[in-house]
């Protein structure tokens, strides 16, 4: 199965590669040259449908890792120190990195009709990646907030407070 | 914030472990051990040289109901013992190598002392103190004396009652009281012979008193003979006076009657004839403690005197030495010197000197004219001396005490042990100041510690309104000293000599011209003490020395006498106001004819100088009449301006000082003020609040009731106390383990009253607010049985500082309670929050007190059983209020210790705690407060009767100074949560320089290295 073989530098329309003259001594291969007008119409299609496959998989991708995520902060324990403010950094952090570098990430699983940069392209995949990234965000502020690390209770906001003078004084 | 205060709370965890260190002591504390001022007006308690074998010691009783025994040789205390109040010290009388005293009501208690060690050798109740017969003065009537050669004593009591006791066992082995009870004749001397002992006394007789003797056997108590001698004297105190001369056997009384001087000679029959001897005018018998050797003074109503002898051969008394100049005196009395105060002194050979001591106004000096009977062939040598006793500083002689010795021929070297009004005992060697004690600073009334400034390390030019030429020529002079001050700033950054919190709070370089500075955290500060003595101390609390002291003038009241009873204390002006300090003392002026009048005393708090600029420094301080009459309540108004609010007894308000721009200040805060103060209203008794009314311009503002709270029937007032600190409040709640708040009710008007009700035999605790009377917290306790009299009996101490009140009681009764059902001491711990759970809050500090939210309130409070009575409880006070507050408390059994906040949280759970209690750090409640020894902060020091304990805060917001004082003094500092703002003491400074310093080095010497690498990869490898 030759034809079979992974060569995604061929496929890719936007490969910096493709134009380059193959160095001296070496000839792009013949059988593919033979078939590549046959049948680039039907691999086409089934490498849109392999990358959207694809797409998909990396988009639950974070979803995946929770469980994984889950544990290690499991095993780090309730108390404030390095290791478990680490983790929890990351887990607080990786999201927002993760949505930021989201078209760059799917750019590889745009079909070739569409723009591989564009937010449109991969719109399914792309919103349960934002919710799974969200999901790991979740986890990561339920982290804190059992860590005692979010300031939910009056007594995080008490040094605010502030009291006027008293309307009255004792001379006592 | 509750970062800072889980850090301060983490911090306090560890204060489980915080101790005194045994390196700290005498570094951060210092301790006076006082006796207190000796009671001069006694003879048998009044001081004296006392020779037991070859040690030579002073023996006093004092005002403060300790007899004490000083080295002479440099004034320290050698011992003391502290009588109970109760138990009134009513002299001392030595032995060869005991000292016996006779304490409480006609001398119901006997003690014995070992002389050197002041040990208790024994302890025995004469009679019950409450039959003992009161006599006026106390010693009267009262008298031991040892028997001749064993240790057997002959203790005459309630002036009635002779009874003869072994002195090791304290076995009576027999007494005689007289069938009278005392009614008609009082004995007041027992004079012990081989034949008979004498009980001599007076008997009740028309218009004066008639001398009676008495003769009993030695051995067997039996009454010999009973007799009055027809006689008149008026004052059995001055005018009656028992000598013997070198054979005991022949003892005789003096006495004066009518302004004559007649002798009776002492057979155990009493058979002899009374004989007058020659002259007449005579004024005085002065007992000089030398009747065993025959030796007094007797003065004449001209002011002259003379020393009289009892002759050794024929027993009768005769004049030896007619002291010079006396009879000069009386012409210009006023002028030439005082009345003479008269000594008698032994030396180690046993032979009698006699002394007279007056202070020259010619010379200005003390003068003393010593005389010793026995030199010249038995003629008598005088010798005459000048002193320089500083009148001024210690007012005049009260007492003196002689010891003498003649060490070759012709020379009398003398020591004088002077006491002064003022209550300072001087021990003076011939002309030369041996040692000083001001033994004042025992009855020390009102203290307060002041904040003293900063050196001015360099004086700034004043370059206020100078042009830019003049500007910088100005700071390019300034800047030459820059290379000077980088160098040392240099050197203290690589030596890292910085000031330790454990050191002794001495500034770096302070010389005396530059007066006192503050040391680098604020624990060097002014102790003003005023004392009841009419003298006011500056002391410095790095080491209790006194910096200055004022004698305090009596006014108009100079001519005829009294004393000035100080009653408040105020800092008027701090540190942070600029300027040295100053303080305000108030004090009521007791005139000898009853007047009294309010005086106040405005002092510069580092030098005690007069404010008001009307008494120099060297001369004594004179106040400044602001009431002319008693002052009811005085107060410090605390507003852009400090200002002193008085109330005489018509309420009419007196500020001090009295200028345009402190009544302006007062105006505009007067309609905020109010106060309570306790009233009567027919039987039953009142705490009225107070409100001042604007003051107009043609009368003084009287202030007018707004509230009262009417206790019940036979409930009075015991006391009413203000919060013990108005300090800042750093957080207004208490965050809990799950991060909800309790809001604490934070009330600046709160005040504490304490009542008694004897009749219903319980005390009562009230916390109200002084501007509606709204009682917050009441609580009855059961009074102790042990008082006696109306109001006594209730021993309550407390202290409320922001929500949080403790009280100490005695719980006699078992009720069945919470803290184990035992009988002791209870210490209760209440805090007070907003609302009615967690979170609520009806932001009670800027409250209206008519609101009426004021009762939406909570009390947590718990019971624990306390290890000792108390003295003084006061909480500790930080700059801030951050750290955590202990209670500091003088314990009854002479020391101060602190007890952690931690441990009298009433939040501890009954149960075991839960991770968030736990988070919070409490711990479950035991009855029973931990004593860990420890938090003794006074480790082995005897601080004695303390009655006052003062905080104040160090520039360190951790540590807090603590001042005790009472008959001792006693000054330490705590760090409730620990040093956490000061590196500790352990921090390697060094070892951090030099790893910086080699990491510098290793990169200055690396990145050539890396760099050269980097460069050769680049050029080979790619």
């Amino acid at each position: 199965m030759p034809q079979t073989s992974l060569d995604y530098s061929s496929l890719e329309s936007s490969s910096k590669w493709k134009n380059l003259p193959p160095p001296p001594g070496f000839t792009k291969s013949s059988s593919s040259l033979k078939t590549q007008s046959k049948k680039s119409a039907v691999s086409t299609a089934s490498y849109d449908a392999l990358k959207e496959k694809r797409a998909w998989d990396a988009a639950i991708g974070p979803a995946k890792s929770l469980p994984m995520q889950a544990f290690m902060l499991y095993m780090s324990g309730g108390g404030v120190q390095v290791f478990s403010i680490g983790i929890v950094f990351m887990l607080l952090l990786s999201p927002f990195k993760n949505i930021a570098g989201m078209n760059e990430a799917f750019a590889q699983y745009a079909p070739t009709s569409k723009p591989s940069n564009s937010i449109a392209t991969l719109p399914l995949q792309k919103i349960v990646y934002i919710l799974c990234n969200l999901l790991t965000l979740g986890v990561g502020l339920w982290k804190c907030r059992s860590m005692g690390l979010l300031p939910t209770g009056t007594g995080d906001w008490l040094a605010f407070e502030t009291r006027g003078v008293a309307p009255e004084i004792s001379l006592f | 914030m509750r970062l800072l205060a889980s850090a301060v709370s983490f911090l306090s965890l560890f204060a489980g472990t915080w101790a005194l260190h045994e390196s700290d002591v005498g570094v951060v504390d210092w301790h006076k051990h006082l006796v207190g001022v000796p009671l001069s007006g006694l003879v048998s308690a009044a001081p004296s040289f006392h020779r037991s074998g070859d040690k030579s010691l002073i023996l006093t009783a004092t005002a403060n109901n300790v007899l004490a025994a000083l080295e002479p040789e440099d004034g320290s205390v050698l011992w003391r013992y502290i009588f109970d109040p109760e138990d009134r010290i009513i002299g001392y009388f030595k032995g060869d190598n005991v000292v016996a005293t006779l304490s409480a009501p006609g001398g119901a208690t006997l003690r014995t002392f070992d002389t050197i060690t002041g040990d208790l050798l024994l302890e025995k109740r004469m009679h019950a103190p409450e039959t003992g017969a009161l006599s006026e003065p106390a010693h009267f009537g009262k008298d031991v004396v040892f028997a001749l050669n064993s240790t057997d004593l002959y203790v005459l009591t309630n002036g009635c009652t002779v009874t003869k006791l072994n002195g090791t066992t304290g076995e009576v082995m027999w007494s005689w009281s007289s069938e009278d009870r005392g009614t008609k004749v009082i004995s007041s001397k027992l004079i012990l012979t081989p034949d008979a002992l004498y009980a001599v006394g007076v008997g009740q007789s028309t218009a004066s008193y008639a001398l009676h003797v008495r003769t009993l056997s030695p051995t067997t108590g039996e009454l010999i003979k009973d007799n009055g001698i027809s006689s008149s004297i008026i004052d059995p105190l001055t005018q009656l006076i028992t000598l013997s001369s070198s054979d005991p056997s022949k003892p005789i009384v003096l006495w004066l009657d009518k302004g004559t001087l007649r002798y009776f000679a002492l057979t155990p029959t009493l058979n002899e004839k009374p004989r007058l001897m020659k002259g007449a005018g005579f004024a005085q018998l002065v007992n000089l403690g030398l009747n065993h050797l025959g030796h007094a003074v007797i003065t004449r109503e001209d002011g002259s005197s003379f020393v009289v002898k009892v002759d050794e051969e024929s027993g009768y008394p005769r004049s030896i030495w007619e002291y010079q100049d006396s009879l000069i005196r009386t012409k210009a009395k006023s002028d030439d010197h005082t009345d003479s105060t008269f000594a008698g002194g032994v030396d180690s050979l046993g032979r009698p000197f006699v002394a007279r001591i007056f202070w020259s106004h010619k010379m200005g000096k003390g003068s003393a004219d010593v005389f010793a009977g026995h030199l010249v062939e038995g003629q008598g040598l005088a010798s005459g001396y000048f002193f320089p006793f500083d009148t001024i500083n210690h007012g005049i002689i009260a007492h003196a005490a002689l010891d003498s010795e003649n060490p070759a021929g012709w020379t009398i070297h003398s020591r004088l042990l002077i006491t002064t009004t003022t209550g300072s005992v001087q021990l003076w060697e011939q002309s030369g100041l041996k040692w000083a004690r001001e033994e004042s600073l025992a009855t020390t009334v009102i203290a307060e510690l002041v904040e003293i400034p900063e050196k001015v390390a360099s004086e700034i030019g004043s370059g206020v309104g100078d042009g830019f030429i003049a500007r910088l020529t100005r700071q390019i002079a300034d800047a030459q000293d820059f290379p000077q001050y980088l160098f040392h700033f240099v050197k203290r950054f690589v030596t890292g000599s910085y000031a330790s919190a454990t050191d002794a709070a001495l500034p770096t370089s302070s010389s005396p011209s530059e007066g006192m500075t503050r040391d680098t955290f604020g624990f060097r500060q002014i102790i003003v003490a005023a004392t009841v003595y009419g003298k006011v101390f500056g002391l410095d609390s790095s080491n209790g020395d006194i910096v200055w002291s004022r004698v305090l003038g009596l006014g108009w009241a100079e001519e005829i006498g009294g004393m000035i009873q100080p009653v408040k204390l105020f800092v008027v002006k701090t540190v942070s106001d600029g300027g040295d300090p100053e303080v305000v003392l108030v004090g009521q002026r007791r005139a000898s004819n009853s007047l009294v009048d309010t005086v106040v005393f405005h002092m510069n708090a580092l030098t005690g100088a007069d404010i008001t600029g009307t008494s120099v420094d060297t001369a004594i301080l004179e106040g400044q009449d602001i009431i002319q009459g008693p002052l009811v309540n005085g107060f410090l108004l605390n507003a852009e301006k400090r200002v002193v609010v008085l109330l005489d007894e018509f309420l009419q308000v007196y500020l001090y000082p009295d200028t345009p721009e402190t009544r302006e200040v007062f105006t505009a805060a007067s309609p905020q003020l109010s106060f309570p103060l306790r009233g009567n209203v027919e039987t039953r008794q009142r705490i009225i609040g107070h409100k001042i009314p604007p003051p107009d311009s043609n009368h003084r503002p009287v202030a007018y009731p707004i509230w009262s709270l009417t206790l019940p029937d036979g409930e009075t007032v015991q006391a009413l106390l203000p919060q013990a600190a108005h300090g800042p409040v750093a957080s207004v709640g208490k965050v809990l383990g799950n991060r909800t708040t309790l809001y604490k009710y934070l009330n600046p008007r709160l005040f504490v009253a304490l009542t008694a009700v004897p009749t219903r035999g319980v005390c009562g605790v009230y916390v109200a607010d002084t501007a509606k009377g709204t009682v917050l917290y009441h609580a009855e306790v059961k009074a102790t049985s042990s008082g006696k009299g109306a109001g006594s009996g209730c021993d309550v101490k407390a202290m409320l500082v922001e929500n949080w009140l403790v009280y100490h009681y005695y719980e006699n009764e078992v009720a069945g309670g919470t803290v184990g059902d035992t009988v002791g001491y209870r210490m209760v711990s209440v805090e007070f929050y907003e609302g009615q759970k967690t979170d609520q809050k009806i932001e009670s500090s800027d409250l209206s007190p008519y609101s009426n939210d004021t009762l939406n309130f909570q009390i947590l409070e718990k019971a624990y059983v306390f290890p000792y009575a108390i003295t003084a409880l006061v909480p500790t006070t930080t700059k801030f209020g951050i750290t955590s507050k202990d209670i500091i408390v003088a314990t009854a059994n002479h020391r101060i210790q602190s007890f952690p906040r931690r441990v009298l949280d009433p939040r501890r759970p009954n149960r075991k705690v839960t991770s968030e209690e736990a988070e919070e750090y409490l711990f479950t409640y035991d009855p029973l407060l931990p004593n860990d020894p420890r938090r003794v902060l006074s480790h082995n020091y005897d601080v004695a009767n303390v009655h006052h304990i003062i905080t104040s805060p160090a520039l360190l917001e951790s540590t807090s100074l603590v001042f005790a004082y009472g008959l001792d003094m006693f000054l330490t500092r705590v760090a409730p949560s620990n040093t956490f703002d000061v590196l500790s003491e352990n921090f390697n400074k060094a070892q951090l320089v030099i790893t910086i310093t080699g990491l510098l080095v290793a990169i200055l010497i690396t990145r050539p290295m890396v760099q050269r690498k980097k460069l050769r990869e680049k050029w080979y490898q790619s």
